[in-house]
């Protein structure tokens, strides 16, 4: 097949062309530089597809909506494709680029999608409340089989992570606490100070970092594919309400799984401070364990059991919302999923500052 | 006779030990509307997917524009992908990309336009098929299923190929929208000179732009030619097939 060629007879003001053209033929075009092209001239035209017919229309006008050069010579079928192309040619024209926002404009809509955020949570904690409420009066709604299956996705298999995690960062605290205490012969007060990071702070704060990451993140994935394959629009032709169906079971579940993943995580950090308060500072066991019945508050332990349920219900919340707002698009799922982790963490570290604040004016 | 285009020969398949094409042969001219039909499961979308170089059959030889589909070398493919274009049955859009890279997805690809060309060159396939200016920035989601189908067409006429694959073009179409559709293939292909291959179920689709039909049964090819042709050859689901359509009309006439 003939390459495409074309040259520009300065004379006739015609630009003549031969050859195949298709798209790739943009490059032998010759720069006309707004020289008016008064003919067209196709005789040598092979072969013309609606790509090359554009170029062409293109090249030889300086706007669409210029009147066409004569067109010489072409093929009769070539020329029909000319004038659609033609016809339809207006509707190529370059569509005006999206103004540039300023920086202002940037953080006002930044702004904005965070009231939009707050105000859309907002709107979906009262909904639930409304379905919770009725759900109470009707006990035989509740879908304890996705509840139990929830559990054990969300506490059973969270068990060997939240276990090595809080185990390491047993050992780094004793250890970063024992080089202190030791250099004033003060190694017992390790088990006081370890007790009270781990049980207040520690384990809580970073059981819920790691369900936002695995379970947040997975509850908006899910809920999401479901709302993108029209599973949540048949759930609610059925009659039944997506709250109840997959927003409730999930919220319940971490509400139960996330102070036993605390607990969890408490008896895992006190064995790793254990383990270098032995090698470290000789701290036997036994020992280890007297100090701690002697100076183990109940409230300790309940501050940072406490937590959890409201960490749990504010990741909950976070991540079914974030499912729920999924639109029909695949990059939606991955965004929203993102947004589900970001919002977590965030939600996560104002919470545990605001329950350090409530609890030091309490005297707790 | 016209150059063919398409020429299957002696092509055998079974998919999962079921045998689904007996040495079926096949062509279609350069500028033929052709449709495909046949009852379900006999292989229709699986005869489709062997010619535009998807699913590999055990037997027998596929031939594009005379360059053989199973030998050829990737760039060898690669060229021949440029001049066909597949319409796929629920469109296949890229849903995080809008409308019109949608339709200069191909062009990025495989032209080296500048970007704000291809996007141009996209905006005139959308107008080519029929659809309005404000749907270029859209995406995928944001528009009925007539309109994605269109779009689906635009993106596989983006590098203005000779040949057209259609499966199922019609499906989950209203009525009206499918003849629309139906219409503007038939208009493409008059005033584009494409060739058009389509696989369907849709009565009204043969009976309005089609130029000559093959029948897929048992695994061959039953018959072929005009629907007038056809309905001369004596088979079960092939009489049945167009009882339908009688029946259809005649509650259209009795109403």
């Amino acid at each position: 097949m003939a390459d495409a060629h074309a040259h520009f007879d300065e004379s006739e003001a015609a630009l003549i062309v031969r050859g195949a053209w298709n798209a790739d033929a943009a490059s032998v075009l010759p720069d006309l530089a707004g020289k008016p092209v008064r003919v067209l001239d196709g005789a040598g035209v092979a072969r013309l597809d609606t790509n090359g017919a554009w170029l062409l229309l293109n090249s030889v006008r300086p706007r669409p909506d210029a009147p066409l050069p004569e067109l010489r010579g072409f093929q009769p079928h070539h020329l029909s494709l000319l004038r659609l192309v033609d016809k339809h040619g207006a509707a190529a024209a370059p569509l005006p680029s999206p103004p540039r926002l300023g920086v202002r404009a940037l953080t006002g809509q930044g702004a904005h999608a965070v009231w939009g955020h707050l105000a859309g949570l907002l709107d979906f904690i009262g909904r639930l409340s409304i379905e919770l409420f009725s759900l109470a009066a009707r006990p035989g709604a509740w879908r304890w089989r996705e509840f139990g299956a929830q559990v054990r996705d969300i506490f059973v298999g969270a068990i060997p992570i939240v276990f090595a995690m809080l185990f390491l960062l047993g050992v780094v605290f004793a250890y970063l606490l024992g080089d202190q205490a030791r250099r004033y012969g003060a190694n017992i007060f390790v088990v006081d100070g370890l007790l009270a990071a781990i049980l207040r702070e520690i384990s809580p704060v970073i059981v819920a970092v790691l369900v936002a990451g695995r379970t947040g993140a997975a509850i908006t994935a899910q809920i999401g594919t479901m709302k993108v394959t029209e599973e949540v629009d048949a759930i609610r032709t059925l009659g039944l309400s997506p709250l109840a169906v997959l927003v409730v079971p999930r919220m319940l579940a971490l509400v139960l799984a996330m102070p036993l993943l605390v607990f969890i995580g408490n008896a895992a950090g006190i064995f790793g401070g254990m383990v270098v308060a032995k090698e470290q500072l000789d701290i036997s066991f036994h020992m280890f364990l007297d100090r701690t019945a002697d100076v183990l508050l109940l409230k300790t332990l309940l501050v940072g059991l406490g937590k959890a349920p409201v960490f749990a219900i504010f990741i909950a919340l976070i991540a079914c919302r974030m499912g729920l707002s999924v639109t029909r698009d695949a990059r939606s799922v991955g965004a929203h999923t993102t947004s589900t982790v970001v919002q977590s963490l965030v939600a996560i570290i104002i919470l545990n500052a605001i329950f350090a604040v409530m609890f030091v004016r309490l005297e707790i | 006779m016209a150059e063919s285009v398409i020429d299957v020969r002696g092509v055998s398949t079974s998919l999962g030990g079921h045998a689904i094409h007996r040495d079926l042969s096949l062509s279609v001219a350069r500028g033929e509307v052709i449709a495909l039909i046949g009852g379900s499961g006999t292989g229709k979308s699986v005869l489709l997917r062997e010619i535009i170089g998807l699913l590999r059959p055990q037997a027998g030889h596929i031939e594009l524009f005379g360059q053989s589909v199973w030998d050829a070398t990737p760039e060898q493919m690669n060229a021949l992908r440029r001049r066909f274009g597949v319409l796929f049955q629920d469109g296949a859009l890229f849903s995080s990309l809008t409308v019109e890279d949608n339709v200069a997805t191909p062009l990025f690809e495989h032209t080296a336009l500048p970007r704000p060309t291809c996007r141009q060159l996209a905006r005139l396939k959308l107008a080519l098929v029929g659809l309005p200016d404000d749907a270029a920035k859209k995406r995928p989601s944001e528009l009925s299923g007539g309109m994605r189908k269109r779009v689906a067409l635009a993106r596989a006429l983006a590098l203005d190929p000779e040949l057209l694959f259609l499966d199922e073009p019609t499906s989950g179409l209203d009525p009206i929208s499918a003849r629309t559709f139906d219409h503007l293939i038939r208009l493409l292909a008059d005033s584009l000179g494409l060739t058009v291959f389509l696989v369907t179920h849709d009565l009204d689709t043969l009976f309005s732009i089609i130029d000559r039909v093959i029948v897929l049964s048992n695994g061959r090819v039953l018959g072929s030619g005009t629907i007038e042709a056809l309905k001369h050859i004596d088979d079960p689901w092939l009489r049945d097939y167009f009882a339908a359509r009688a029946s259809r009309e005649g509650i259209a006439h009795g109403s």
